[in-house]
């Protein structure tokens, strides 16, 4: 078992966004997490990545247990993740921004990298090769010199995998990675995600709406719904559980 | 009463009031931050030209009072003039884009007033004389300034004024629409050059205001724009969006100010005013990041 | 079609990653250096080299130095002069107690003062953004200066409070006449030019301008927040720092509080605006511009006054300064918020086709 998600709790302020969540993820396989808006699932991440702290419930990973890690602790344990709203950084190229994805594999300090021949120069081309490797992996050498905030918001989400990817992460988080993507930008996009759990064995956890995605792809599902989980198991029993099709449709009272 | 106690509240009553005045020149960044979410830090500078306008005026001889309007004018005009010229072309362009144009602008105005009004420094009388209160030295043998008192019942009646009209009428509504989101204030039909128009204009107002006050504490000079260098500390405390944050603001840093400027400062050989309202705002933010009244931003991700 | 690229390929990641990737671009360099390094010195006129050259070597120094804090990392600061000082008063107190360093260690280590400084008064960045932080940076301006003033052992207990600079001597040499004192500047910013280059096309520089458009995706991406804005900051201010003690042993010639206020951070503060934020060759442009800015409107209002037949007062001519400053500055930030580095960069985009429309 990779991570465990025992009792977690929060809220902010009067707003309860989760209550009494457990579940957990084994190695090496993609767990999706579904529900309606708002119930939660942005926020369930941002637990797991230690942006948000839980109010009660504890987080495995691995052999560690907690409860409140900062984001900067859990990308150097493992965890990578990409956002809803795309947090890359505007300012830089997808060269650039990918490469950061790197940062916590770079050794050399600030004088070496000053100096640049030597060490940092060779640090700076072996992360390169690996970075490029990725953009070939994901088709985007085209554009790897372009800033990124000039890109079409698809090309942006997957540059943002690109990102996470980078970290050689064990533990990818994905905030609705095809949101706003037309039919053949999601096919890609599915391709990437399975290739990437395929060949690198990443664990993927992953908030999805379309449920066409969530049923391909997924090993396993989670149904959140205001906070609370409603269903667990394959995408075959979550299909038929009348719970999730209360909540996705409503209820007649 | 024991004469170092009667020292003291001279001491820290002096420091309250003349925060009132910093409060004074600090409710003209809070208004134009508040309301187009702009820091002009062009507010001393602004400061100064009203001062210097009105005192030139009343030096050649111009009625008072039609000199107060004429002035009053003139501020609305460069209100206006400044939200055409430059806040217009710079629409939710990042704030501190607008900042920094606001620093070129002080500049501007400064060039300005000098070019136009000379740079010989004035005095400027209001009919209220520096001279202490009588019945509070007679009774009490305290001295206090008229002329400070009725500095702060102007800067009591302005902010009332002010918070009534941000919190009730609609167009306060508007303007703090604006602040928050330009092109959301846009989108729902809210006219932003007016608002900006009106918001500048009420701010040059201000200035005009805090000009004359300091005006007669300092006389008109070209030092009176680093009088907004002393508000920032002020805004710091206050948080840059709220009224009553500002005077709460002012009082603070006026007497703590004073008192350490008396009390403290001959152990290091004096002068620390010129930094101690910067430290003390400084360790303020680090227990409250957002002031006092601030409002708190939170980083969705 | 002088500046065609085509036909320049790189097939190894070393070639993509050089500072100048394109032919045309390190033949102009290396132009520029040796018409910097060897006919300048020779040809230049005293006055030229020691009123305007090296100034503008020295700003630009210290725009590299605002730019990496406030262009590449975000962190706006208007404490710059303060730095300056830190660096001018710390040079003259190492020449001074500790002869046997030498001039460069010695300007070496009051960039380590100054960036200690900068490190104390960049700690408030870890809790505070934008315009409160530069506020807050506004504390570090006074104080320091203060500090300065107050306490005795800087100016080394001198009665007017103004101490003469020491002569620069290195190994024997001493660097007295304009232009030597040019060439000292000018390698020792071509240097530091080259090691701030390097910083920032390396992780550093993409850590701080990660920091600078997005912090909590920064944090998440694993870079971390404190160290890297303690850094920005203690770079930038080492380099002003280092441009502080040459303003004072290769410019002034004095060591003096007054000449760092707050006036002074501004007009750097200009210098990275108008000449590119984020840029390295911005800093240069930028430098460039507002030294040249004053001694341009001299003459131009010189000219104006014989040709038009009215005389310009010196007040005035330096309330228009004040008055056209101020209002280039609005120019540049509404129509090239990236400065001239930008503009310069368009017109290299226009080389390549020039003289052909397309």
């Amino acid at each position: 078992m990779m991570l465990s998600v025992e009792n977690v709790s929060l809220a902010f302020g009067g707003v309860k966004a989760l209550s009494d969540v457990s579940f957990d993820v084994q190695e090496h396989e993609i767990r999706a997490i579904i529900g309606p808006n708002g119930a939660g699932k942005s926020s369930m991440l941002n637990v797991l990545n230690g942006v948000y702290h839980p109010q009660t419930g504890k987080i495995r990973f691995k052999e560690k247990t907690f409860s409140d890690m900062d984001p900067h602790a859990a990308a150097a344990l493992g965890i990578a993740r990409t956002f809803q709203n795309i947090a890359l950084f505007k300012g830089m190229t997808v060269l650039d921004n990918v490469m950061t994805g790197r940062n916590l594999k770079m050794r050399c300090n600030f004088l070496q990298q000053a100096v640049w021949f030597g060490p940092a120069k060779r640090e700076e081309l072996e992360h390169r090769r690996a970075v490029e490797e990725i953009i070939d992996f994901l088709e985007i050498q085209h554009i790897r010199k372009t800033p990124v905030g000039r890109l079409p918001y698809g090309l942006q989400k997957r540059v943002e995998l690109g990102r996470a990817l980078a970290a050689e992460p064990q533990l990818l988080l994905l905030d609705e990675p095809m949101a706003g993507m037309n039919l053949e930008e999601k096919q890609d996009m599915c391709r990437f995600v399975l290739d990437v759990n395929d060949q690198y064995g990443t664990t993927i956890v992953l908030i999805e709406h379309d449920m066409g995605v969530v049923m391909d792809i997924s090993d396993r599902v989670v149904v959140l719904d205001y906070g609370r989980k409603i269903a667990d198991g394959s995408p075959e029993q979550i299909k038929n559980n009348q719970a999730v099709i209360d909540a996705y449709l409503g209820v007649a009272h | 009463m024991p004469i170092e106690v009667i020292f003291f509240i001279e001491v820290l009553v002096g420091g309250l009031l003349a925060g009132v005045m910093y409060s004074l020149v600090a409710l003209g960044f809070v208004l134009i931050y508040k309301a187009s979410g702009v820091f002009n830090f062009a507010q001393g500078s602004m400061v100064f030209f009203a001062a210097l306008t009105f005192v030139s005026l009343t030096e050649r001889g111009w009625n008072f009072w039609l000199a107060l309007v004429i002035t009053l004018a003139v501020m609305v005009v460069l209100g206006l003039a400044i939200e055409r010229v430059v806040l217009r072309p710079l629409i939710n362009q990042p704030q501190i884009t607008l900042f920094m144009a606001t620093i070129g602008l002080t500049f501007v105005l400064e060039g300005l007033s000098q070019l136009i009004w000379g740079s010989q420094p004035h005095g400027l009388e209001l009919g209220i004389p520096d001279i202490p209160m009588e019945w509070l030295s007679q009774k009490w043998n305290i001295n206090i300034s008229q002329f400070d008192l009725f500095a702060a019942f102007v800067a009591g009646l302005l902010v009332a004024v002010l918070a009534v009209f941000f919190q009730k009428t609609r167009i306060g509504r508007a303007l703090r629409a604006v602040a928050d989101d330009h092109q959301a204030a846009l989108a729902v039909g809210i006219p932003l050059q007016h608002i900006w128009a009106i918001v500048w204009a009420v701010a040059g107002f201000v200035a005009l205001v805090a000009g004359l006050m300091w005006g007669v504490r300092n006389g008109v000079q070209f030092a009176l724009t680093f009088v907004a260098l002393k508000a920032l500390p002020v805004l710091l405390i206050g948080g840059f969006e709220s009224i009553p944050g500002a005077i709460l603001g002012g009082l603070i840093i006026g007497a703590t100010e004073k008192l350490a400027e008396v009390y403290v400062g001959p152990m290091f050989g004096g002068g620390i005013e010129s930094w101690f309202a910067y430290v003390v705002a400084l360790l303020f933010l680090l227990v409250r990041p957002e002031g006092l009244f601030g409002e708190k931003h939170i980083d969705r991700v | 079609m002088l500046y065609r690229e085509a036909g320049q390929f790189k097939s190894t990641y070393a070639q993509d990653q050089q500072i100048f990737p394109i032919r045309q671009d390190r033949i102009a360099i290396a132009l520029l250096l040796v018409v910097a390094f060897v006919v300048v010195p020779l040809v230049g006129d005293q006055y030229w080299l020691s009123a305007l050259i090296t100034p503008f070597l020295i700003f630009a120094l210290a725009a590299l130095g605002l730019n990496i804090l406030t262009g590449y990392a975000g962190q706006l600061s208007l404490g710059t002069a303060a730095f300056m000082a830190v660096g001018a008063f710390m040079t003259y107190n190492f020449v001074l107690r500790l002869p046997w360093l030498g001039i460069i260690p010695s300007m070496i280590l009051a960039g380590v003062c100054a960036a200690a400084v900068g490190i104390v008064f960049g700690l408030p960045s870890l809790r505070i953004k934008g315009f409160y932080l530069a506020v807050a940076t506004l504390a570090c301006q006074f104080f320091v200066l203060w500090a300065l003033q107050r306490f005795g052992w800087f100016t080394n207990h001198s009665a007017s409070g103004v101490i003469t600079a020491q002569q620069i001597v290195i190994f024997g040499v001493a660097f007295n006449t304009p232009a030597e004192k040019y060439l000292f500047t000018l390698a020792i910013v071509v240097v530091m030019a080259l090691l701030a280059k390097n910083l920032m096309r390396s992780e550093t520089g993409r850590a701080f301008m990660a920091v600078r458009d997005m912090d909590v995706a920064a944090s998440v991406v694993g870079i971390p927040m404190m160290q890297t804005k303690l850094l920005a900051f203690a770079i930038s201010s080492f380099y002003c720092g280092v441009a502080g003690a040459l303003h004072a042993f290769c410019y002034l010639g004095t060591v003096e509080p007054e000449a760092y206020t707050l006036d002074l951070s501004f007009r750097i503060l200009f210098m990275i605006i108008i000449g590119g934020v984020g840029s390295i060759l911005g800093s240069f442009l930028g430098a460039a511009f507002i030294t040249l800015f004053p001694i341009f409107l001299n003459l131009a209002s010189g000219w104006l006054s014989r040709a038009v037949g009215i005389e310009f007062s010196s007040a005035a001519v330096s309330n228009l300064e004040l008055i056209i400053f101020g209002g280039l500055i609005i120019f540049f930030l509404i129509v090239e918020p990236n400065g001239l580095a930008r503009l310069w960069q368009i017109t290299k985009e226009k080389l390549r086709l020039w003289p052909f429309p397309h």
